[in-house]
């Protein structure tokens, strides 16, 4: 089973982000790029070998959906830093990834070949994935939020700083809108609406709404800081619920058709 | 408070009246009656609130509040009120004979509130085009107006939709089908299974539903087709998708259940998804460009919001 080699593969590829991560605070360029993208290469082989042997693409389970996050959270990281050079963003990305493939290591699901008729199509790749990157955008912009509020010291970067999180924001969200709008399209395909309130669909519904608020609080008060970023905490709590959280809500129990899992 | 220009203070507490006699409404009509919207009322009151949107817009300078709506201090507590009641959606359990938050779609304050989104987006378009700039703008219409189109076709199209199930057995024509209510109906097309189709993985998990079908039409069309999950076949406005089978006789099922859909509002709805797809990628490819704050010290939002709270203009 192709997912014993997790271990391994996973292994090499957050040492490979570490060791990216750590030559970003030593400044030297080259070995960063090189590092952290060998790294995705490791880990995204992984993923291809697993679409082969899957016969069907890995983004089904709460797991698949996870070594996806885990992948474009680098790719997040190294984003950032290759626009603004941020040193300590692929530490943090390195760490989120870390987490995420943690929770996978730990805590294995099934991953066996049945994809349910109602996955079988063309919209299902597109739409997970779109998602999983705002997610890793989003998070990415969260941990920007975190460093602001509670590790800088002194002010005087703020305006980058706020640059690269509005920036992490207005194109996760363009990926969110993206992934809402294909699940959409897909909905009418698959259930004959495009939009039913599904809880995931009211959840995915409650957290576009809530980037929209910071992207327009942004605009309307651009040197009011502090509760724009608890805006974006609040957020990405709330993805997390329409990401995973949900199958723990009991109001959404049995209700949502949003579940593959079984 | 209320001094112009008015800021989210004000914003807040038109958006808690905007609830507050949601509340009222709810108590005293009852909840919001969605069946009463269909063909030609919803196109009836669609006209209106075009209207009426277009006559707030005209009336901005003489009515302080039509300005005021306009901006981002009515948007962001409308967007922030608007996320509370879908999050206390989401986080109770909503059923087809629930009441007030249980049914929360047919729930005044909610609805209001939604409405109000619409009535602010509407205005926010109009001010804009009023200064259009070709490059700075094209994103902020094609995310609100795809965003408007969507909203309020999709909430007034939804009395037109019919959703139907047809309940066919083999090489026996069906024309008769069942509706919401629930109430026989008869089409002018039939559908007369020839075969049903389950393949299973070696797991015994189903792999494929399909149904191999002639369906017949009123006006002489014959069409032999199949028909998957995820795969409808449209034929004279209906969507027919497949539904579901008899699970007891599983493979050898010798019935299959159709859905058919019908949703004439639907090319309006997906112009607006289109223009919010096109509005994302906007998004997305010109966030890079318009991000170097300008010499006054603005972020870059200074120079493509004409209406952040800095330069707001008092009429």
């Amino acid at each position: 089973m192709i997912w014993d080699y997790f271990i391994y593969f996973a292994i090499v590829a957050i040492m490979l982000w570490a060791v990216g991560a750590f030559l970003a605070w030593k400044e030297k360029k080259a070995g960063v790029y090189a590092s952290t993208l060998t790294g995705m290469a490791v880990f995204f082989t992984f993923i291809v070998i697993m679409w082969v042997t899957l016969e069907r693409p890995p983004l089904r389970t709460m797991g698949e959906t996870r070594l996806w996050y885990s992948f474009f959270l680098p790719l997040a990281g190294i984003l950032v830093y290759s626009r603004w050079k941020y040193k300590w963003i692929l530490s943090f990305s390195t760490m989120l990834a870390a987490v995420f493939i943690c929770i996978n290591i730990f805590k294995p699901e099934i991953h066996s070949k049945a994809l349910m008729p109602a996955l079988q199509s063309p919209w299902f790749a597109p739409h997970v994935i779109v998602y999983m990157f705002a997610y890793a955008l989003l998070g990415a912009a969260t941990l920007m939020a975190l460093y602001q509020l509670f590790f800088k010291k002194g002010r005087s970067l703020e305006r980058k700083e706020m640059d690269i999180t509005d920036n992490l924001v207005n194109v996760g969200l363009a990926f969110l809108t993206f992934g809402m709008l294909f699940g959409a399209m897909w909905a009418k395909e698959a259930w004959g609406h495009y939009w039913s309130w599904d809880p995931k669909e009211t959840w995915a519904a409650i957290t576009w709404l809530a980037y929209l608020g910071y992207i327009h609080y942004r605009i309307y008060r651009p040197n009011s800081i502090k509760p724009a970023l608890w805006v974006l905490l609040i957020a990405f709590i709330l993805l997390q619920v329409c990401w995973w959280g949900i199958n723990y809500l009991p109001s959404a129990q049995d209700s949502s058709v949003h579940t593959y899992t079984s | 408070m209320w001094v112009k220009p008015w800021t989210l203070k004000e914003g807040s507490l038109i958006g808690a009246g905007l609830i507050i006699a949601g509340l009222m409404l709810e108590l005293s009509v009852g909840p919001v009656v969605w069946d009463a919207f269909s063909w030609p009322v919803n196109g009836i009151v669609l006209v209106g609130f075009l209207v009426m949107i277009a006559i707030m817009h005209l009336l901005r300078r003489q009515i302080y509040a039509f300005t005021f709506l306009s901006t981002y201090a009515a948007a962001i507590p409308a967007i922030a009120f608007a996320v509370i009641l879908t999050l206390i959606m989401g986080l109770t359990r909503q059923t087809v004979n629930g009441t007030w938050i249980n049914d929360m779609l047919s729930f005044w304050p909610f609805v209001l509130i939604y409405v109000y989104i619409a009535v602010i987006i509407g205005l926010a378009v109009l001010k804009r085009l009023g200064h259009f700039q070709w490059r700075r703008d094209i994103p902020f219409l094609l995310n609100h107006l795809g965003l408007f189109l969507a909203l309020t076709c999709a909430t007034l199209g939804n009395a037109d939709m019919q959703r139907l199930k047809m309940i066919t057995a083999v090489g026996e024509p069906e024309w008769r089908v069942i509706d919401e209510n629930p109430q026989v109906k008869e089409l002018d097309l039939a559908i007369e299974l020839q075969q049903f189709i389950m393949e299973q993985y070696d797991d015994g998990s189903p792999k494929r539903f399909a149904s191999e079908v002639n369906i017949m039409t009123k006006s002489g069309k014959n069409i032999h087709t199949t028909i998957d999950v995820n795969k409808p076949v449209e034929v004279e406005g209906w969507k027919i998708y497949q539904y579901g089978y008899d699970t007891a006789a599983g493979p050898q099922s010798q019935i299959s259940i159709f859905e058919l859909v019908r949703d004439p509002w639907l090319p309006l709805v997906y112009i607006g998804i289109g223009l919010m797809l096109a509005g994302a990628l906007c998004m997305f490819v010109l966030s890079q460009n318009q991000r170097k704050p300008n010499a006054n010290g603005q972020t870059r939002f200074a120079e493509v919001s004409p209406d952040s709270s800095n330069k707001r203009v008092t009429p």
